[in-house]
């Protein structure tokens, strides 16, 4: 079957009633996590993961993805109504969004982040479609040594390419690794690192900590900044919608550079929030009027906005077909497929076609829902702005450790999620990236199982990581790029310095 | 004493540190060799606690150098480690937040979610937000109710109860 057939028959999984009525729920409940600020999206979706035990994993993982793209949306809202980025990929939105809105011309500025966030998961989605037959073809080629090199080029491309300092990123990548190994070691069955704690014989489970890291952090984080909320009107009118709407084509190629960066972005393991920042800059860069950027240019909304939604949407991709998260939320939604007993990775598409395929049809029609929900409902959830941090702030709190405490009802883990909440903190405060120590802890016991099984296949030996021309040319990638992008700014930066000197 | 950025940054890098060591320690007793069956239980977190304190010591050096060349020049002011980590009042705002959130979790312990919810948020917004008392009392108990509703009844997932729900004939 080809891929148009396969997608086809995708949509006859995606629309039914029960997982429309799911992608309504999960897009407005997005919308809710990602206005409220210490509610972003890896950490909604690890809330509701335990309350998605009782769905089947098509179900379940629509109402994740749905609740992804309603998070991606309802950053953008904050970003441009109250210059609070509800996510840190929304952040460039700020920009451009706020002065916009300042301006009087609010509508215009969200009717140009959702139609262009929408433009930008669609084409997301193509690339999906087009690519994800042949990603996985390619991926059945895969034995072990493959599998580690892939999970090691993730790790690589995070330390090479984040925008924080390298060392700082291994740190927070190698703390994953570890948190990881306590408890049962899945190879040999030892239990490991647990110190006679036997709170720690069932392992840290990887919900908890992003609801610590990324949930009680973020707050934190808002309340020492204390907050002041200076909103602008956020009432849509319609007439201003469809003008928008007609002024859009103006920027088709804002929208396919930015929806490219982003292509590029959410499939190696950038993410959203690099790719949204760099496609500003491009922008930026691009037009002829450079200056007037940052004072309500609407190509400064186009661009973020189209590379932050093909990001995050490309992002399924490499978590689908090699099981390699790119992004935060992708790695706690791969994290949920591994509880619901599903293996990410080609068999994935072999075994559970109607899975792969549902979820690739249900991203077309959320993220539509999405643009016209989004469009409709924002004045409500701007409103929830304007309750008092005071009353708002406890019940994000609450929230936070009722989702922990689900995750498998211990209390123990209620002590985790406030340890890791000071950690979050802190790593944010001294720019220590939080995304790798997520990625290291979900991939963590499938890196050291490829590896073992590598070194037992070679009788120890690192050569097998060399043996053929497929695992070289994945190391090599993966080497070029731990070491190649912090190299280059450096050595550019000396020839600069030289040039100033001379 | 304030507490400066660098501070905090080398007090972060010698925690991490002193994790890989406690790793180093807990991976020594499973074996970070080779047996007849690959790499023994304790050899990948060996390695990775290497890395790990290689990298904390590093940022540890940089954290030290900073400081010694902020000393000596007048540092940069939009990346001085010389900076107070938290200005007091930001501080104080933290540490009421995490006083009231450590309460939350010693209450959900003893007096049950519901009961520590209801307080938790009835007594912020009344300390805090200015609410009269019983009306932040009834806003967090609602929030309870609302959450009962979605957990128990919907989810059927319990949550932690104390003293007070059996005495109304919730279980």
């Amino acid at each position: 079957m080809g891929n148009f057939d396969l997608l086809m028959h995708g949509f006859s999984v995606a629309i039914t009633p029960m997982h429309l009525m799911l992608m309504v729920a999960g897009v407005l409940m997005g919308l809710v996590v990602g206005v409220l600020p210490g509610l972003g999206a890896p950490n909604g979706v690890s809330l509701l993961i335990p309350l998605t035990f009782a769905l089947d994993p098509t179900s379940a993982i629509i109402l994740l993805t749905s609740m992804y793209w309603g998070a991606l949306f309802g950053g953008s809202t904050t970003s441009i109504l109250f210059n609070i980025p509800g996510e840190p990929s929304s952040v460039a939105t700020t920009f451009d969004g706020y002065p916009m809105a300042r301006n009087g011309q609010s509508t215009r500025a969200l009717t140009l982040a959702f139609v262009s966030a929408g433009v930008g998961a669609l084409m997301g989605i193509l690339v999906i479609t087009l690519l994800a037959g042949w990603a996985s073809q390619f991926a059945l080629r895969f034995g072990a040594p493959e599998y580690f090199a892939v999970y090691f080029l993730a790790f690589a491309a995070f330390i090479g390419m984040g925008s924080a300092a390298p060392m700082k990123t291994l740190v927070s990548l190698t703390t994953g690794l570890i948190l990881t190994s306590v408890g049962m070691d899945s190879v040999t069955g030892s239990i490991r690192l647990t110190y006679g704690f036997s709170d720690l014989l069932g392992g840290i489970s990887f919900l908890v900590v992003v609801i610590g890291l990324f949930g009680i952090g973020e707050l934190l984080a808002t309340v020492q900044e204390g907050l002041r909320f200076r909103g602008v009107s956020s009432k849509i009118d319609l007439r201003d919608v469809l003008k928008t709407l007609a002024e859009l084509p103006k920027y088709w190629a804002t929208t396919l550079r930015s929806g490219l960066i982003g292509i590029w972005m959410g499939i190696t393991p950038g993410g959203p929030t690099a790719a949204s920042f760099m496609s500003y800059g491009v922008a930026r860069q691009a037009s002829r009027q450079g200056a007037a950027f940052g004072s309500g240019r609407p190509e400064g909304i186009v661009a973020p906005e189209t590379a932050d939604h093909s990001a995050g949407t490309c992002a399924m991709l490499p978590m689908l077909a090699l099981g390699v998260p790119s992004s935060a939320t992708a790695a706690v939604m791969m994290g949920g497929l591994m509880i619901w007993g599903l293996t990410p990775g080609p068999m994935l598409f072999a075994t559970k076609p109607d899975f792969v395929w549902g979820l690739i049809a249900s991203m077309y029609v959320s993220n539509l829902l999405g643009v016209i929900l989004v469009l409709a409902t924002v004045p409500m959830f701007a409103a929830l702005l304007r309750i008092p941090f005071t009353i708002i702030g406890p019940m994000i709190v609450a929230i936070c450790f009722v989702g922990a405490y689900t995750v498998s009802g211990a209390t123990f883990d209620l002590w985790l999620v406030l340890v890791f909440g000071l950690v979050g903190f802190l790593f944010t405060k001294l720019d220590y990236p939080l995304a790798p120590m997520i990625l290291a802890m979900v991939l963590g016991h499938k890196a050291e199982n490829a590896f073992h099984q590598s070194m037992l296949l070679s009788d120890g030996s690192l050569g097998i990581f060399f043996a053929n021309p497929l695992v070289t040319g994945i190391m090599m990638v993966a080497l070029a790029l731990l070491i190649l992008p912090k190299t280059l700014g450096l050595a550019l930066s000396l020839r600069r310095n030289r040039k100033v000197v001379a | 004493m304030t507490v400066r950025r660098f501070h905090a940054e080398i007090g972060t890098a010698i925690t991490t540190g002193a994790l890989g060591v406690a790793a180093i320690i807990g991976a020594a007793e499973l074996g970070t060799g080779w047996s007849d069956h690959g790499p023994q239980p304790g050899y990948f977190p060996f390695w990775v606690a290497i890395v790990l304190i290689g990298a904390s010591l590093w940022n540890l050096g940089g954290a030290v150098a900073a400081h010694l060349k902020a000393q000596r020049t007048p540092p940069d002011p939009l990346d001085d480690p010389e900076e107070p980590f938290l200005p007091r009042q930001n501080l104080i705002r933290i540490a009421t937040f995490l006083g009231a959130m450590t309460a939350f979790v010693i209450g959900m312990l003893t007096v049950g979610f519901y009961v520590a919810a209801t307080f938790y948020i009835g007594l912020t917004a009344w300390r805090q937000g200015g609410f009269r008392l019983w009306k932040g009392l009834a806003i967090g108990a609602a929030f309870a109710v609302s959450l009962y509703l979605i957990f128990e009844t919907i989810f059927q997932i319990p949550l932690l109860k104390g003293p007070l729900e059996p005495l109304l004939g919730i279980y």
